[in-house]
């Protein structure tokens, strides 16, 4: 481990113990830097949620065969894309045998667990984890330089060449720091949550799985009208069922979450899966949803910003991938500090490194790629018109209305498309985008 | 080995919902309370603390909580398996001989018996002051309990060195670590001694005895408050139902046996 400069308590301070903050730290750590992560909660992962499905291929490299010791609850083997009217169910499943093997592709887990699991590497590589303690603002010297972080506790201030934000969404230090240039609350959604058991053999018959198989449904509709979307994750015994909402639509309908959670559980489509279950848990988080519409700029002078604290989060409609942007992005800001402190700079140019790796990695290119598609996603036309439209299609194409002849899909679509209220235009240009955006 | 002559006895508690989960496991509220007044007395008096705790490795964590707090020297008795309450108390005399204060928790928030203080005051031949709910130190040294008894009553008590004295948990509220103590107390030496008693195995888990449940007649009263204070005899002048009486210890355990008898509590 190296010996911090004169004046300074150490190397490198990691804000934040999630998946970005415990995969910086491990990083940092295990170059032999001196690191210290601090995490507010009393244990990393202790006040962490989301809706519960980890893409960990990015660990390939951190940790290998990662899949042996991690705490999964069950492997995804099948993803299914659910559109949903009051009275309507459309599905689109997937499954694959080979997502049920090594090297595995997503799994469901625990935050609390994996969140903990991913520090204790950090840990054994070297890095100190203090627990419960905030940290509160950030200590800049004469030339605004971050060095050091104000902790809520006695004596609390801790001075460090480099500081790695890893706080999670509303990052209050990129905000101390300017980094943030607006926040706008159109650039958030709000994820609530239920967790519901179920014996794990009925998971098994209800979502047609065995051995540790699980299953991935992200829903469109079902939100009782405020934009947004809706998913259902099986754990082991446990399933996760929520909801995501576009913030200021909530606001604007004066709808309670949990109320929105209770009607997609009683739709038709939904309620056989979740009868009998009990409620375990119930949680809420915000998502920064709007991604490079929304994101900071990545560094100052002695700071670096990870993960949801830089709004790197992948909400794109049938995405929903946060955890894997964060943990890659704490790894490439660990990497980027190890460059800089070699270099013996720390200033915005030492530190540009970090930008560069997600600039030419899957961090910022999915979110370049996709970039269209959050806004299109919680679109009004989306959200409200198309799923009638595409249910009341497919509903006319399997219906037998003998003695009348089947109708031509076309003139279906036509109709439907008039009933729906949905422009010709408007569906051209929407589906440009959509090409754009996923194609 | 001599120790300083504040002790806080702390031990590492599983949460009784997730025994076998370290992340919910810590210090009692009680034990935090014994270890904020050992601090206490020990900034009084001018004397570094000693923690001592009895278990397995993982039990160092409490140690470095308490390190962080300020305690000066942290000494963990080794031993893998849970044991017996004197068996604990032999084990932490064993170390402590010559302690003049012993702070200990009421009880543990995973075995409850409130033994091990009584125990241990018993081994150290020293003055025993339990289920305390508030101290305060009189300039000669003695300091001065209150206890809590059954039905509101409370005793007070002038306790004088050597003694063991064991505090419930909400008397107290632990300091919080500063930073550099946090950080220094993730790295500093904690003394590992072995248990010098061979423990007997501890299998068995005990509760204390709680009386079965009664079927009572409904308070009475007209307002929510009066219903509340004859449940609960709050504010109350309380009726004396017990006597006093001064009798040999062997004549004062048979009456106090007779007298739980009488009460249905024994058998
Ligand atoms: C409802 C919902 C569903 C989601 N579903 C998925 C999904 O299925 N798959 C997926 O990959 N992603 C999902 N996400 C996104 C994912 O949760 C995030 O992108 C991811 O958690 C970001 O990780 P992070 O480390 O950047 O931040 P976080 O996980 O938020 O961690 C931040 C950490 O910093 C700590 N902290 C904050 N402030 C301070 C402070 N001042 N001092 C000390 N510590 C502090 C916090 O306690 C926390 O431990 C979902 C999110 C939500 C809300």
């Amino acid at each position: 481990m190296s010996t911090p400069t004169l004046g300074l308590d150490c190397d490198v301070i990691v804000v934040g113990g999630g998946p970005a903050g415990s995969c910086a730290a491990l990083v940092a750590a295990r170059a032999g830097l001196d690191v210290v992560l601090i995490e507010r909660g009393p244990f990393p992962g202790s006040k962490n949620m989301y809706g519960g499905v980890v893409y960990p291929r990015i660990l390939d490299s951190l940790i290998p065969e990662w899949w042996l010791e991690a705490p999964i609850q069950r492997w995804v083997t099948r993803r299914s894309t659910m559109l949903l009217t009051d009275t309507q169910a459309m599905t689109v499943d997937f499954r694959s045998e080979a997502w049920g093997r090594p090297p595995y592709n997503g799994a469901t887990a625990f935050r609390p667990d994996w969140d903990f699991w991913l520090a204790g590497h950090a840990e054994a590589a070297g890095a100190q984890i203090l627990t419960s303690t905030t940290v509160t603002g950030l200590i800049r010297d004469a030339s605004g330089a971050v060095v050091g972080v104000h902790t809520d506790r006695p004596d609390g201030d801790l001075r460090a060449r480099v500081v790695i934000a890893c706080d999670g969404v509303n990052s209050f230090l990129a905000k101390e720091a300017g980094l943030y240039t607006h926040t706008d609350a159109k650039h958030f959604t709000l994820g609530v949550k239920e967790t519901l058991a179920l014996p794990e053999e009925v998971i098994d018959e209800r979502f047609n799985v065995r051995d540790r198989q699980g299953v991935d449904i992200e829903i469109l509709g079902g939100t009782s009208g405020v934009n947004g979307g809706g998913f259902i994750y099986t754990n082991l015994d446990t399933l996760a069922v929520g909801v995501v909402l576009k913030l200021p639509a909530l606001a604007a309908q004066k709808a309670r979450p949990e109320d929105i959670i209770a009607t997609l559980k009683a739709h038709p489509a939904i309620a056989p899966l979740v009868q009998g279950a009990e409620l375990k848990e119930y949680s809420a988080h915000v998502i920064p949803e709007a991604g490079l519409e929304m994101m900071p700029k990545m560094t100052m002078p002695g700071m670096l910003v990870a993960g949801d604290a830089a709004a790197l989060c992948l909400a794109a409609g049938i995405w929903l991938e946060g955890v894997n942007f964060a943990m890659a992005s704490g790894m490439y800001a660990g990497e980027a500090v190890i460059e800089a402190i070699k270099a013996g700079d720390l200033g915005s140019k030492g530190l540009a490194g970090y930008e560069r790796r997600l600039r030419d990695t899957f961090v910022l290119r999915d979110h370049r790629k996709l970039r269209r598609a959050p806004k299109l996603v919680l679109s009004d036309r989306v959200q409200h018109l198309y799923p009638a439209m595409v249910a009341n299609t497919v509903e006319r194409m399997f219906r037998v209305d003998n003695p009348a002849p089947k109708p031509g899909v076309r003139r279906i679509l036509r109709e439907e498309r008039k009933r729906a209220g949905v422009k010709l235009s408007d569906l051209a240009r929407d589906g440009w985008n959509g090409f754009r955006s996923f194609g | 080995m001599t120790i300083g002559s504040i002790v806080a006895c702390l031990k590492w508690v599983a949460h009784p919902g997730e025994p076998n989960d370290e992340r919910f496991a810590g210090m009692s509220p009680a034990d935090q309370s014994a270890l904020e007044f050992a601090l206490q007395q020990g900034a009084a008096m001018g004397v570094g603390v000693v923690a001592v705790t009895v278990g397995p490795a993982g039990a160092e964590r409490v140690l470095r909580d308490a390190l962080a707090c300020g305690v000066a020297r942290a000494v963990r008795i080794h031993s893998a398996r849970p044991m017996q309450s004197d068996d604990v108390a032999a084990a932490i005399a064993a170390v402590i001989p010559d302690a003049t204060w012993v702070w200990c928790g009421d009880y543990s928030l995973d075995r409850g018996s409130g033994s091990v203080p009584a125990f241990l005051a018993g081994r150290l031949a020293a003055q025993q002051a339990l289920g305390i709910i508030s101290v305060s130190r009189s300039a000669d040294g003695v300091i001065e309990a209150t206890r809590r008894l059954d039905g509101g009553r409370r005793e007070l008590l002038s306790v004088a060195a050597p003694a063991v004295v064991s505090v419930e948990g909400a008397t107290a509220h632990l300091r919080r670590a500063g930073l550099a103590a946090l950080r220094a107390a993730g790295k500093a030496p904690i003394e590992v001694v072995q248990s010098s008693t061979p423990a007997a195995p501890y299998d068995a888990v005990v509760h204390p005895y709680r009386p079965r449940a009664r079927a009572l007649a409904a308070p009475a009263g007209d307002a929510a408050l009066d219903r509340l204070r004859a449940l609960t005899d709050a504010g109350a002048a309380v009726s004396a139902r017990g006597e006093q009486v001064t009798l040999e210890p062997a004549a004062a355990a048979a009456k106090i046996v007779d007298a739980l008898k009488s009460w249905g509590y024994l058998a």
